[in-house]
Order: C-alpha cells, then sequence, then structure tokens
C-alpha cells in the first residue's frame, strides 16, 4: 500500500510536465471512447424517443390490424368497448392527374373522422383536417399529398385528381402524419382521404388487398407505464379469447416501429463494433505511443533504478501515469459522446424519423468508460512491462536495437484477461451476440493477418537488394530500422482502411446484385389486385405486346400462419433467419400442378385432379427455420377463418429472382373458394415498357401497376444512403490509424531531424531530402493501402460467399478509396510531419547534439 | 605577374547573433581572417568562447547576421540553404566531435553518400578505398553501433575526405574519445591531410593538438585574440 501510494506521488510529479508523451495515446483513447458512448447515447435516446412517443407514432395504445375485410360488427363492438377507435384503411392504388397525363402508384389512406387519435397531421398551406378531407356536395372529397405526389402527376393544390372511378381534389400538401413511421416500407407518395370517399373509387372490394387498422386509446391505459402495460395486456387477452380466430395482427405502443427499433438496435451494435475497431486502431498507436515515451523516459527510469527502484515499482509509477491520462481520455470522451444526441437535434432537428429523447444515459457513459479503460489496459501493459525487465544499463545503450525482455508472462496475461473483458463485455450488450462474435473474430482476424503482412513487408524490404542510390536506401531503410513505426502503421491505418475497403466492396456487390443481376432476371412489372371478371382481358392487353415474355398470373389472397402443428406461433421456436414469414401477414396461392420452374426437394406434389384436405408446399428454408417436416400440420387464417393443412412437400425458393416467390403454395380446394384477386408480372422490352405502363393504367384503373425498375431504384437508394453512413462510421477508424501514423511520425521525429542535418552537411539539398521522405511515406501508403485491399478483398469475399451467397463484386472504387486514398494520406501527412526536419538549419541541430 | 591563388577561407568583419529566452546573445563579434590554401589551422579556446560557431559560420553550415564569408575564393554569404549544400559537395569535408554518421547505413554507405550525391560512378569502390585509408575494411558492413567511438570518428573523417575537399573543417574531432584513440584519430588526420594538401581548419581545446598545425588562432568572447 505504501509502496502505491509512493508510485501515485511519483506518476503525479512525473506528470506535472503535462501530457506531451501521451498526446496520441490520449486522442486514439478520447476518439474510441467517443464514438463508442456516441454512438450508444444516440441508440438510446431514440429507442427512449420510440418508447416515449410509441402511443403517438402508433396511432393509439394498441393497433389491430386485419387484410382484406374490416371487423365485423361483433369484433367492431368489441373494440369500441376498449376505449376510443380510430379506423383507417390503407391499400396501394393508380392516382390519375385529371388530364390524363400523370399517373403514379400512391399508398391510399383513407381515415375517420376520429384518425389521429394522438398527435396531428402537418399541411402546408397549414389547415385543419376536417377541411381538408371534407367531400363537397357534388362528391368531390378533399385530399392532401406528399409533395411528390404532385411533382409527378404536375398538379398543383386545388387540382382535380383521380383515383378508380371518383374524383378527389388536392387540397393540402401532407407533411406529416403523426403514425407514418408504423408504415414500414412504401413504394409511392402517401395520399390521405376520408374514408367515406374511398366506396365511390370502386377499389375496396373484398378481392383487393386492403388492410383495415383500428387504433385504440384504451380506457384504463392511464399514464403511468406498468398501467398502461397492464391494460395492454388485458387487452391482449380479452381479444385473444373474445376472437381466437379473428387472425387479426395486434400491435402496441411498447413496440410501435419495430422496424425501425431492429434497424436502431442493429446498426447501434455495428457502429459500437466500429468503435471498438477504432480502440484497436487506437490502441495499436498507443502502445507505440507508450514505446517512444518510455524511450524519452530511458533516463529517468535509469536514475530510478540506479537508486535502488524495483522494477515493479517503476512499472507501477508509469502504469499509474498511463492509467491517469485514460481515465482522463475515457470522461472526456464519454462526455463528448454524451452530447451526440443534442448535436444531432440541433443539425437534423425535424428531419429526424423519430425525436430522440434528450437525458444523460448513464450505461453508454459506463460502457464506454470500461471499453476506455480496459483496451488502455490491453495496448498499454505489454509496452509498459518493458521498463520493468531491462536493466539500468541497457536502458542507457538501448537506443538502436530494442533490448530483450525477459519474465514478461504475467504482464501479458493482465493484457489478455482485459482484451478477454473487451469481448465479454461486447458480447453481453450486444443484441446479436453471434454477429458481434463473429465481428469481433473478424476484426482480430484481420488484425492478425495485418500484422504478419506488415512484418512480410518489412522482411520484403529488408532483403532487397541495397539500393546504390543513397535516397532511396535512407527512404527504404527508414521503414525496417529497429524501431520503425512501419509496423504499426501498416496495422492500424490499415485495419481503418480495412474496414472502409470490405464496406465499400460489400455495397458494390450489393448494388450488383440489386441493379445487375436483379434485373436481368426480374419481371418489368408487378401488377396487384387483378379482379377475376377482368382477368382475361387483363391477360389480352399485356400478352398482346409483342416484347412481353414470361408472364405469370397468379391466384393470390393474404393470410396468417398462426400454428405451427399445434403450437401457437408466438409461442413456437423459430430461428432468427424464419421468423419474418410468421410475423404479419403473407402471401399464399394455389396450384393444381407444380408452378413452371418448381424446385421440389423433399415430398411429393399432390396429383392435378386433389381436392382433398388442404396440402401444403413450403418453402425448404422456412421449413429449416421452424422444423416443420412432410407430414406436419399448419394452421393458417384467411380473412378471419382459420383451417389446418399438411405439409405434403418442400420448395427450393430463389427470393433473389425479384419475381413472384410463394412460401405457401396450398392445394386447390378450400382456398380457392375465398374472395381473391391475381397477382401478375411480366417481361417487357425496354422499348415496350411505356406503352405497356400506359395501355394497362389506361384500362385498369383500378390495378395497382408497379414498375421494377422504380421500386429497385428506391432500394438502391435506400441502401446508398445506407453504406455513405456505414462508410462515413468507419471514417472514425481511419481516423484513429491517422492519429497513430501522426504518432509514429512524431516518434521518428528526432532521427528524422538528425538523419536530414547530416545529408545536408554533406551537400544534399532540401528537395532531394524531401525526395526520401516522399519516397519512404510513398511506399508506406501504398503498401498500408495494398495490405487493406487485400485483407478487405478476402473479407468481402468471406461475406459475400458466406452470408450472402452472392458472388463478390470487384470495383475500381475500393481500390482507389484504399490504395489511393490511404496512399495520399499517409504521403500527406508524413510530408507534413517531414516540413520540420527540412526547416531544421543544420547548425542548430548540431549545436544541440 | 603570376596569379595568387584565392585565399582558402575568408572571413571579413564575420558577426552572429542568436535569438534566446533572455535576449539576443552575441556568439561572433566582427571576426576576421585569412586562411591559405594548404594551411592548417588550429582555432582554441575556452568553452563558450564561439569556436565551433565560427567553423559552422565558415562550414556554411550557419548565416552569420552579417560580415562577408569567401570558402576557396566563392562568396558563400548571400547563399540560400541549398546553394550552400551544393557549395559544400565536393568542396568542404566537416567532421564533429559526435561523429554524426547515418544511422541506418552501414559503414560503406555512410562514406559513399556525399560521393553518391556528386554523382561519381564508382562511389561504393572509392568509399572503400577511404575505409582501408582509415583501417576499417573489415568493418564496411558494420552499422554505426556497432562501432566503438573511435572506429565511428575514423568513419566520419573517411566520410569528410572521400569526396576529396579542398578544406577540411574538424570541431573538437577527439573530443569524445579517449587519450590513446583521439591521438591515433589526430595522426589520422593529419597525415591523411597532408597527403592530399587540403587546408585544415581546426577546432580544439587541446594545446598539444592546436601545436601540430601551422597555425594558431585564439578566441575569446567571440573575437580572434592571437593569431600566430
Amino acid at each position: 500500500m505504501a509502496e502505491l501510494r509512493l508510485a501515485l506521488r511519483f506518476a503525479r510529479r512525473e506528470l506535472r510536465g503535462g501530457f506531451q508523451g501521451f498526446r496520441i495515446f490520449f486522442l486514439c483513447l478520447l476518439l474510441g471512447s467517443a464514438a463508442i458512448s456516441g454512438v450508444e447515447s444516440l441508440s438510446d435516446a431514440f429507442l427512449t424517443g420510440l418508447q416515449d412517443q410509441g402511443q403517438v407514432l402508433l396511432g393509439g395504445d394498441v393497433s389491430v390490424n386485419l387484410v382484406h375485410r374490416p371487423a365485423t360488427s361483433k369484433e367492431r363492438a368489441f373494440l369500441d368497448a376498449q376505449g376510443r377507435v380510430s379506423e383507417a384503411i390503407s391499400m396501394r392504388a393508380m392516382a390519375y392527374a385529371r388530364d390524363n397525363k400523370g399517373r403514379q402508384l400512391v399508398e391510399l389512406k383513407g381515415v375517420d373522422d376520429r384518425w389521429p387519435l394522438f398527435g396531428a397531421p402537418a399541411f402546408t398551406p397549414a389547415q385543419n383536417l376536417r377541411d381538408v378531407i371534407a367531400c363537397e356536395d357534388d362528391g368531390v372529397c378533399g385530399a392532401a399529398a406528399e409533395q411528390s405526389l404532385l411533382d409527378r402527376l404536375h398538379v398543383r393544390r386545388g387540382d382535380l385528381i383521380k383515383l378508380g372511378d371518383a374524383t378527389f381534389r388536392i387540397m393540402a400538401v401532407l407533411d406529416s402524419e403523426p403514425d407514418r413511421i408504423s408504415t414500414g416500407f412504401t413504394l409511392g407518395p402517401q395520399l390521405l382521404v376520408s374514408a367515406r370517399g374511398l366506396p365511390a373509387t370502386g377499389l375496396v372490394t373484398p378481392e383487393s388487398l386492403i388492410d383495415y387498422t383500428y387504433r385504440v386509446a384504451l380506457k384504463n391505459a392511464g399514464t403511468e407505464p406498468a398501467q398502461s402495460r397492464a391494460a395492454i395486456a388485458g387487452f391482449r387477452a380479452r381479444a385473444q379469447a373474445a376472437f381466437p380466430d379473428a387472425g387479426w395482427n395486434i400491435r402496441d405502443r411498447t413496440d410501435a416501429a419495430p422496424g425501425i427499433k431492429r434497424f436502431v438496435e442493429q446498426l447501434t451494435m455495428f457502429l459500437t463494433l466500429v468503435g471498438l475497431v477504432a480502440l484497436g486502431v487506437g490502441g495499436v498507436g498507443a502502445g507505440q505511443a507508450i514505446l517512444a515515451f518510455l524511450d524519452r523516459k530511458r533516463a529517468d527510469i535509469a536514475i530510478l533504478k540506479t537508486l535502488g527502484a524495483s522494477g515493479g515499482f517503476v512499472f507501477l509509477v508509469f502504469f499509474l501515469q498511463v492509467m491517469m491520462v485514460a481515465v482522463l481520455a475515457t470522461v472526456l470522451g464519454a462526455a463528448l459522446g454524451a452530447a451526440l444526441p443534442f448535436a444531432t437535434v440541433w443539425t437534423y432537428g425535424a428531419k429526424l424519423p423519430v425525436p430522440p429523447s434528450f437525458g444523460l444515459y448513464p450505461v453508454p457513459l459506463l460502457l464506454s468508460l470500461a471499453f476506455g479503460l480496459l483496451s488502455a489496459v490491453t495496448f498499454a501493459v505489454p509496452p509498459l512491462s518493458r521498463a520493468r525487465a531491462v536493466p539500468p544499463a541497457s536502458l542507457f545503450r538501448d537506443l538502436i536495437v530494442p533490448a530483450k525482455t525477459s519474465g514478461q508472462n504475467f504482464y501479458r496475461a493482465i493484457s489478455a484477461a482485459a482484451a478477454i473483458g473487451i469481448a465479454v463485455l461486447t458480447l453481453l450488450v450486444a443484441p446479436s451476440p453471434v454477429f458481434a462474435a463473429e465481428f469481433l473474430a473478424g476484426a482480430v482476424a484481420a488484425l492478425a493477418l495485418l500484422r504478419l503482412l506488415a512484418e512480410g513487408l518489412r522482411r520484403a524490404i529488408a532483403a532487397l537488394p541495397r539500393s546504390r542510390s543513397p535516397l532511396l536506401r535512407l527512404a527504404l531503410t527508414n521503414l525496417v530500422r529497429p524501431g520503425a513505426a512501419t509496423g504499426g502503421v501498416v496495422t492500424a491505418l490499415g485495419l481503418g482502411l480495412t474496414l472502409l475497403a470490405t464496406v465499400t466492396l460489400l455495397n458494390a456487390t450489393i448494388n450488383t446484385q440489386v441493379s445487375g443481376a436483379l434485373p436481368a432476371r426480374a419481371p418489368s412489372f408487378f401488377f396487384v389486385d387483378i379482379q377475376p371478371d377482368e382477368a382475361a382481358s387483363f391477360d389480352s392487353v399485356v400478352t398482346g405486346f409483342s416484347g412481353a415474355s414470361d408472364y405469370k398470373r397468379t391466384p393470390m389472397i393474404r393470410g396468417r400462419i398462426t400454428a405451427l402443428d399445434g403450437v401457437p406461433s408466438a409461442d413456437a421456436k423459430v430461428a432468427p433467419d424464419a421468423k419474418w414469414a410468421l410475423n404479419g401477414d403473407r402471401g399464399i396461392t394455389y396450384a393444381a400442378t407444380p408452378p413452371p420452374g418448381t424446385v421440389i426437394t423433399e415430398g411429393q406434389w399432390w396429383p392435378a385432379n386433389y381436392r382433398g384436405p388442404t396440402l401444403i408446399s413450403l418453402d425448404q428454408s422456412i421449413a429449416q427455420g421452424t422444423g416443420l417436416r412432410i407430414g406436419d400440420s399448419m394452421t393458417l387464417n384467411v380473412l378471419g377463418r382459420s383451417f389446418e393443412g399438411r405439409i405434403a412437400n418442400l420448395r427450393k425458393v430463389d427470393f433473389t429472382t425479384g419475381g413472384q416467390n410463394f412460401v405457401l403454395v396450398l392445394s386447390p380446394g378450400l382456398i380457392d373458394k375465398a374472395p381473391h384477386a391475381f397477382l401478375a408480372t411480366v417481361r417487357v422490352t425496354d422499348a415496350q415498357e411505356n406503352a405497356m405502363y400506359l395501355a394497362v393504367t389506361d384500362r385498369f384503373p383500378n390495378i395497382s401497376t408497379v414498375r421494377v425498375k422504380d421500386a429497385i431504384q428506391q432500394v438502391q437508394d435506400l441502401l446508398s444512403s445506407l453504406a455513405e453512413g456505414v462508410s462515413a462510421a468507419s471514417l472514425v477508424t481511419i481516423l484513429a490509424g491517422l492519429l497513430v501514423l501522426a504518432g509514429a511520425i512524431a516518434a521518428g521525429a528526432r532521427a528524422r531531424l538528425y538523419d536530414a542535418t547530416i545529408l545536408k552537411v554533406l551537400g544534399a539539398t532540401r528537395a532531394r531530402i524531401a525526395l526520401v521522405y516522399a519516397i519512404e511515406y510513398g511506399v508506406l501508403g501504398a503498401a498500408t493501402g495494398a495490405i487493406a485491399l487485400l485483407a478487405g478483398t478476402l473479407a468481402a469475399w468471406i461475406i459475400a460467399f458466406s452470408i450472402l451467397d452472392v458472388p463478390l463484386t470487384f470495383d475500381l472504387k475500393a481500390v482507389v478509396v484504399t490504395v489511393a486514398g490511404g496512399g495520399a494520406a499517409t504521403l500527406f501527412f508524413g510530408l507534413l510531419g517531414a516540413l520540420g526536419a527540412l526547416r531544421a538549419r543544420p547548425a542548430r541541430r548540431l549545436r544541440t547534439a | 605577374m603570376p596569379n595568387n591563388p584565392p585565399p582558402a577561407l575568408s572571413l571579413q568583419d564575420v558577426s552572429l547573433t542568436l535569438k534566446s529566452l533572455a535576449g539576443p546573445v552575441d556568439i561572433l563579434n566582427q571576426v576576421s581572417l585569412e586562411v591559405a590554401p594548404g594551411e592548417t589551422v588550429a582555432l582554441t579556446g575556452p568553452s563558450g568562447s564561439g569556436k565551433s560557431s565560427l567553423l559552422m559560420v565558415a562550414a556554411g553550415l550557419e548565416k552569420p547576421s552579417s560580415g562577408r564569408i569567401a570558402v576557396t575564393g566563392t562568396d558563400i554569404t548571400k547563399m540560400g540553404e541549398d546553394a550552400l549544400a551544393r557549395f559544400r559537395l565536393g568542396r568542404v569535408g566537416v567532421v564533429f566531435q559526435s561523429f554524426h554518421l547515418i544511422p541506418t547505413m552501414t559503414a560503406l554507405e555512410n562514406v559513399a553518400v556525399p560521393l553518391e550525391l556528386m554523382g561519381v560512378s564508382d562511389a561504393f569502390a572509392r568509399a572503400e578505398k577511404e575505409l582501408r585509408g582509415v583501417g576499417l575494411i573489415q568493418r564496411t558492413d558494420h552499422y554505426p553501433g556497432q562501432l566503438s567511438g573511435g572506429e565511428q570518428q575514423r568513419v566520419a573523417l573517411a566520410r569528410a575526405l572521400a569526396p576529396g575537399p579542398q578544406i577540411l573543417f574538424a570541431d573538437e574531432p577527439t573530443g569524445n574519445l579517449d587519450g590513446a584513440t583521439g591521438a591515433g584519430i589526430a595522426d589520422l588526420i593529419f597525415a591523411l591531410n597532408a597527403e592530399r594538401g587540403a587546408t585544415l581548419f581546426l577546432v580544439t581545446h587541446e594545446e598539444s593538438l592546436a601545436r601540430r598545425c601551422g597555425r594558431m588562432l585564439r578566441m575569446a568572447d567571440g573575437k580572434i585574440v592571437a593569431n600566430g
């Protein structure tokens, strides 16, 4: 204890001189801690925002959704007894400008007089909702549309548009709706009308794909979270007891936007892992900075030892210094990160889909502190232990060749324990521990690979025949001299660049799949809600085009999988990648014979004339994820009716074709009696694409026509903004890498200044000396970029091959970004750092030597 | 009338003032001096008298605050840093008390550097010859860190003399060496210099070493106080 107190006193005394030796160490830790604290704080702020505003975002305490049919009178009476109820009808439809020049697929929402129960929509110009959607005496009802619909239809406020058989007047631009976020992915602009105006359109038929959503403000919800949770649980229980076969999808305010919540959680995990990589990169630099620091403190250490200090005491003195700096850096980093939610709102304000909830979130702060301090211990202890192990005499002599050290195992164990602590903490807080473990394993493997390649590079340069040019010789020997920072820079900056290369290559791969491979096989159009009485004429219009091919019209009805072999879906054990099939409604079709292209992997297709109890052909991956086998039963709910079917066969469904893919194909006999519409797809030559669009939308205004190109564009836009965000996040690791480079340059400044001085004395001009640095940093940067590209390509290939199951697309952008970007940055910072050596007057340096 | 060769070194009213935290410090004060070609001159004086600074200024490693300096007849006073570096190539050799070898280069490479900078095609062969001349042929592939102080200074001497300079500046060349080693280095400097007929400008505070030169100058407070 007395030794600790003494060591603390020594450490404080040493730090009185300032942080000069710890600047890079401090900055690396600050950056990593700030990144983790920032990401986690922002995530908590968003998730708390989602929680706090759940009622508004969902539009009620609970939301009850039915497909194809409205609630029956009994169901409605039940809902009305629970509290205030608002009904909204949502569907996709084609909107036409009255002059018929513009047409556009829209997300149509018809609302009753009670909508919205919470919050309010915003219009331009500001108006009352009732005035906007009111119906006039002549039967024309008002509508509010997103600005993008007005632009695409070339209409203005006050103009008339057509939806099916009815006419609506655009009264306002719809800027926002309180419950928009709970809607999910959309294919067109939003159009808001009164539900009263919908019947006149002729679009509301039992066959049409329509969502009926009932939002309920529960009577007994109260304001306390516990009370509202109890009310919600009570509602769910009563609804299940009263209408076990309703087939409705009930959501509540605690999970108003599950998609957004999942997205925020997943993104947070990824960005936290990126923050950890930044800490790792910084850690490499921190290790180097500490070595350089010890190099400068060589005399102090030797004197301490000469005066009788033990190796352990010397270690303690310097370890305490490092940890004092680490605590300061992580606390400051955590505080900076905690300010990120405020900065985000200040920067993006109203553009945010969910307003973050301000506050000080202790968990992110503690997490970033823990990660920061653990990584400080991981990376600082091994170099610090050298000071303990080296005898005083060798400290004085150890200028060129690092001394050999012994008795390091204890310190290596401390470092390893801290590293394991980081891994355990990561897995504990990650929503997907498997992904986190894979990412960490990948990062550690990349780190090891980079270390290996850096060592390979060092040896390769050392093995090169000595150049006859003194400048080239000096540049190359600078890279391999004992104590050179080559390994650290290649590893640290290389890790950041590897991440960037991986993200860039994966983005290119996914883009190729979406924009290249997919359209090559995908249909040109999807036609939804083809009514049975217009099917024949629709067929003839579409197939009348000479450029049409692969035309396919299939009956489609939506239904829910409510039980798996007798076990309710909610209680069934299902693999994460198969859960989507049980969440909400799925498209179901029926067929007497296997649809063209069907690949049966197990079991038999039913006879063409089979009319017995329902048999099911199931997607094999869903069967795998749910554990269902041939002969097992599945309970389905269609239009509020539950029925059971047996699995007759499993099919291989390739969802990457972009065409019609059904998880469930049923045998005819029962399902074909339910009212249903048809889904059709067709490929058409580019030359005839527009003509077909006009022909179908002219003749069949009730059919929703989805142009696949537009949908792909929308997906691409979404993907590219996501990729941009992730690339921007990986810049944090590159910034950490550049800090390491700056540290290496600073550490080598003394030797560089010395070399430059001698060369000047011997007659070298500044241009020739600058050339030495240009060669040195050019080689270092290009090699780091090339090595990172290699590691990034390998990582991207593994992910593409084993997770995405697609071939890797290698694009030039990744090469340019990684190799040229990395090389240029290294060269730039290297030359910037060498300016001091170029400027220095020889006499000044020689005077102090 | 035959043309007299220009002096190897000529200083006229050279002053040097350096800035310090305590204010400007006068290092050299109106120093004038001429050294004839082939002459050996020793500059002595107490520590802080300005000996090394005078050498730096004369070798073009430091720019004077005022005055005029000519080396082998060329006025270097107004030359920029790069012009001075080019001027030193092949004309001026410098040996330091702290040797100042490039640590990442072998002994042979260190000696070859000025020759290579001059573009000499057989730089390594000549460097090898120079190392043989200082008795270090068996140490060509050794790095400075692997050589003793005396060996390092011999490499430094070989490097300074390799391009055949007209004038050799030596700043306390034996100052960091023990007596016997220092004496050996001194012998080498005088022998090699005599062999090549170069001018020698030697800064030292060792009286015995200074006496081996043809002329002795003494400095005090930035001025030459004794000449002869």
